[in-house]
């Protein structure tokens, strides 16, 4: 006979009163989750979130008040769900999860993990925690009206990390520096112009106009011509942006003349760029001065930020940013660098101001401050109700696996609006673990193309190792008969180490690393591939992916999951520190994943899922309607197109 | 009504402006005003009722009127996360007013502690939108009717353990807008490099399309003649859960309640009884529902809660700010499935 405790076979509701189960993240999704655990009848939750509470949090992270901003999400989520349920056992943790301290032993205590992420990297590290300690694992993600529910188990399922993410993608220099053609572009320059006057300067981030574009094909003898050209020539370095700023004293007026004048010469005589294109109109700060106008002020319907400036209004605010930013400095003493956040006025203002003259310059329509917010920021929307569903489903799939129904898991998306045949919600059966997984296969492997001459061992471990293949603490050993150490993850050991070239320790096309991180659990075997014909501006290549710039082609709800990807790590279009993706790659494909049918039919589940594009018809994610055209989400384009920013905790959850 | 913007305060705050701003660069600040300016009314503060008022309350509706004459039990402290554990024996509108309220200062939230049937005609006429969860089918199908008739949006929704759905009439003639990107044509002159001769979606420009969608009232949505061969020619793709609910309304008008876990053994029978005679009634296969739903329809599930909430108070959302397209007009969610399905129930 059924008995039941309240809606739950008694089995379960006793497995869920002794069970300890872990939530990553309180913020969106994480607020939503710790409720509905805690009112299901799960009675030891361990929550952790490094984060503190903001104000923009406070349309959806409902466990969160006003009065609570500035304090520990996981903290102030504890305090709260207690209110409404004092018998809960829960531990609060304010920190991340990546830290060394929370290793395999740690995961282990529990029976179920459910993230609740806005960023990859954490995704990542926590997929591999679970699958050294064999924990069943939850994933989701959420962005706008959008959202979706995995479950992860090792040797059953795929794990996080299976399927290729296309990477963060990044807009040629040249297109940054030369030939923007989107706002974006130039949000992106003013960004990197920033840091160049006022943060950690960085090769990457070059502003000034650069002479080694290929399209250009400027012959570099023709200097005469250019007097009043920028101190850089192509990509050598004479005198640092920073210090030729620091010499004018920050002077706002001569640096707005380098900037969107000289400089815009000096593209002027690039003139093949301009054959095609319509050429850059040079601003002057003077003229500009002479002929400013009252701006006019429209009636206030709208919100004063998304009010776009005019010109003169514009160079003010340029004016009175850089100016205070030189204070900020200032105070900060010698050798001082000022990161930037979008939730510093004087910093936003700063780029909305040299990111919409340019946008001017180049004949582009300029952006509010609300809009650069969005893109500069990398602001996901976010709302209740989306996270609502997610957490809900989130708990519903916890169920299963807590009652060992394993295969009943499913991956569930949120769409917009229903499909073809009415979903909204839409199971799909989970698929098998990859065998050539480069993370949860039983050998890990991966091949690397790069230029053994050419990159350093700490970009090895930074942008290979670390960034690309998401390890925290990794160490490296060359298969070369010697066991030669060339990364150790102790501190100092290796040190030396770090801006020598790979060729120095002998490492050559078909050298073979082994790289182990200890807290991952985690080895990987990386085989080199030495080459000298890489893309401009790109330092290393995974063989057996599509290229960096251009996401591998994808169908299904894949599309749907890159949106929800987060942070600056993901595909999506981000102005962090790489540059977003051109506008068109912001497609966000609903297909018809025709899971459903098998499922129903009583096919056979045990293939895996199929996700080729082939001839599926697209399902319009707002009207239901098939096209056989690619269809795009009404959502705004800054809701769809931007990542969030690495203060904001938003409950962006990537779940591929 | 809610076609006019608020025009006493037109203007967001600063404030307003700072809590609201990841669902304003969603759905857009006409959408936030009008959301401002809409007065809700809320029957019913179990376990769904509290998600679909947190959802209202962060959303920033001018005023939500939380409606319920039950009392507080001990259950319902576990049921839902509004109503503090001390709060038993008191009403549980009234309990559940303080944490409502403290989820969002600048809506006016109200508790009313009398029973729906109880409130005369005019009472709902002051609201924009009514939400009723947790009443008999009858009772939603005299405030349907009523509410229809003058404007008002009308929604309905119930959690029965693993299963739930929501229903909206919005009217015969609901008018909404949907955001559409711009399609650039490819100009070759003006252009910005070899991209130009493409035909761009414009990522920065949009348009609003005006639309119109029309709802048929919950009587006709429950009525339907299911003898008629067009209606049998749909039974392959009609939700079951349709069926699914005529037989847990019929139980709520019989016993007064719904089913019971501490009454396990009789409710199981009493629903497969009342499945059964529904499904003879409605002249429909008695294969088409089976018994398997009957163990797992027990209690609000709070998991449900959140999923039905959301979506139910993601469309009161839209309905009162005549943005995007509504669902119609039910929707039905299977938490052992993990499907949530929309699909029209009325005359064509």
């Amino acid at each position: 006979m059924v008995q039941l405790v309240g809606s739950l076979r008694k089995e379960l509701s006793d497995t869920l009163s002794t069970c300890k189960v872990l939530v990553v993240g309180a913020g969106g999704i994480g607020c939503e989750l710790l409720k509905n655990l805690v009112l299901t009848g799960f009675k030891n939750i361990d929550v952790i979130d490094l984060d503190t509470i903001d104000v923009s949090n406070l349309n959806r992270q409902f466990l969160f008040q006003k009065k609570h901003v500035g304090k520990s999400k996981a903290q102030v989520a504890k305090e709260s769900a207690l209110q409404f349920c004092p018998t809960v056992n829960i531990t609060a943790y304010h920190d991340s999860i990546m830290n060394p301290e929370y290793n395999v032993e740690f995961f282990r205590k529990f029976m179920l993990v459910m993230n609740a992420l806005d960023n990859r990297a954490a995704r990542n590290h926590v997929n591999r925690m679970c699958l050294a300690a064999d924990i069943p694992l939850i994933e989701s993600g959420s962005a706008g009206y959008l959202g979706q529910v995995t479950v992860i188990k090792k040797g059953l399922t795929e794990c996080y990390e299976c399927q290729p993410k296309p990477t963060q993608k990044t807009f040629p220099g040249c297109t940054i520096r030369n030939t923007p053609s989107e706002p974006i572009h130039c949000i992106v320059w003013a960004k990197y112009l920033f840091n160049q006057l006022f943060g950690e300067e960085d090769a990457d981030q070059e502003v000034s106009p650069d002479t080694a574009d290929p399209e250009a094909a400027w012959n570099p003898e023709d200097t005469a011509t250019h007097a009043t050209a920028s101190d850089k020539d192509g990509d050598i370095k004479r005198v640092s942006t920073k210090e030729w700023a620091r010499s004018t004293g920050y002077d706002p007026a001569k640096l707005f003349n380098k900037l969107f004048k000289d400089d815009i010469m000096y593209l002027l005589t690039m003139d093949k760029l301009w054959k095609t294109r319509k050429a850059p109109t040079p601003l002057d700060w003077q003229q500009l001065e002479n002929s400013a106008r009252p701006q006019e002020v429209s009636a206030g319907l709208g919100l004063k930020d998304q009010q776009v400036l005019g010109v003169w209004g514009l160079c003010q605010l340029f004016q009175l940013s850089v100016e205070t930013l030189r204070s900020q400095l200032q105070e900060k003493g010698e050798g001082a660098e000022l990161v930037w956040d979008k939730d510093d006025p004087p910093a936003l203002d700063f780029v909305t101001a040299a990111a919409n003259l340019r946008m001017h310059i180049f004949s582009m329509n300029m952006k509010s401050p609300f809009d650069v917010k969005s893109m500069a920021g990398n602001i996901i929307p976010a709302i209740a109700t989306t996270n609502a569903v997610i957490a809900g489903l989130i708990v519903l799939e916890g169920l299963k696996v807590l009652s060992g129904e394993l295969e009943s898991c499913r991956t569930i998306f949120l769409n917009k609006c229903p499909n073809l045949r009415k979903k909204l919600l839409i199971p799909c059966v989970l698929d098998p673990p990859r065998a050539s997984c480069y993370v949860c296969a039983s050998q890990p492997e991966v091949t690397v193309k790069l230029n053994v001459h050419k990159t350093t061992v700490l970009s090895l471990q930074d942008r290979i190792l670390k960034e690309r293949f998401g390890m925290v603490a990794p160490d490296v050993q060359i298969e070369d008969g010697k066991g030669t150490i060339l990364i150790s993850s102790e501190e100092g050991e290796t040190e030396t180490n770090n801006s020598k070239i790979l060729a120095d320790f002998g490492i050559r096309n078909g050298s073979r690393l082994q790289v182990d991180d200890f807290l991952q659990d985690y080895a990987l075997l990386v085989n080199v591939l030495h080459t000298e014909e890489l893309e401009r501006d790109v330092e290393f290549e995974v063989v057996g992916e599509a290229p960096d710039k251009a996401p591998p082609p994808q169908s299904t709800q894949e599309e749907v999951k890159n949106i929800t990807n987060g942070n600056k790590d993901s595909a999506q279009p981000s102005t962090s520190f790489k540059a977003p993706e051109d506008a068109e790659d912001d497609d966000i494909m609903i297909v018809d994943s025709g899971e459903e049918e098998e499922e129903e039919e009583g096919a056979s589940s045990s293939t895996a899922v199929t996700t080729s594009a082939s001839k599926r018809k697209h399902s319009d994610a707002e009207t239901g309607e098939t096209s056989t055209k690619r269809p795009r989400t009404d959502q705004s384009s800054a809701a769809a197109a931007t990542n969030d920013d690495d203060n904001d905790d938003d409950d962006i959850i990537a779940l591929d | 009504m809610i076609d006019m913007i608020e025009k006493e305060d037109p203007v967001i705050s600063e404030e307003e402006a700072a809590q609201y701003d990841r669902q304003i660069r969603l759905w857009g600040l006409d959408a936030q005003k009008r959301l401002r300016g809409s007065r809700v009314l809320l029957a019913g503060l179990g376990g769904l009722g509290a998600e679909v008022a947190k959802n209202l309350i962060l959303a920033g509706v001018k005023g939500l009127t939380l409606l319920d004459h039950e009392q507080v039990t001990e259950e319902s402290c576990r049921a839902q996360f509004l109503v503090p554990v001390t709060a038993q024996g008191q009403n549980r509108a009234q309990a559940s007013l303080e944490r409502g309220q403290n989820l969002n200062p600048m809506v006016k939230v109200h508790a009313d502690q009398d029973r729906v049937e109880d409130k005369p005609d005019d009472f709902f006429l002051q609201f924009d939108a009514v939400c009723l969860t947790g009443c008999s089918r009858d009772l939603m199908v005299r405030i349907d009717q009523l509410c229809s008739k003058h404007n008002i949006k009308v929604f309905c929704g119930d959690v029965y353990g693993y299963y739930g759905y929501m229903f909206c009439n919005l009217g015969k003639e609901h008018s909404y807008v949907e955001e559409k990107p711009k399609m650039v044509k490819p100009t070759g002159n003006s252009s910005d490099g070899p991209e130009a001769k493409k035909a761009k979606i414009d990522p920065n420009e949009t348009t609003m399309v005006k639309k119109m969608a029309s709802f048929c009232t919950l009587k006709e949505a429950l009525e339907v003649d299911w003898t008629t061969e067009k209606a049998k020619a749909g039974m392959k793709r009609t939700p079951v859960d349709y069926f699914m609910l005529h037989v847990l309304l019929t139980f709520r008008t019989d016993k007064g309640r719904d089913p019971d876990p501490l009454a396990f053994p009789e409710d199981s029978r009493l629903l497969r009884k009342i499945r059964e005679d529904v499904l003879e009634t409605l002249a429909v296969s008695a294969d088409l529902l089976n018994d398997d739903f009957i163990s797992y329809c027990f209690s609000e599930m709070s998991p449900v809660c959140a999923v039905v909430g959301g979506v139910l108070g993601q469309e009161v959302v839209k309905a009162l700010s005549q943005r995007d397209a509504p669902h119609r007009n039910f929707f039905f969610f299977d938490g052992r499935k993990g499907n949530g399905v929309v699909d029209y129930f009325g005359p064509n």
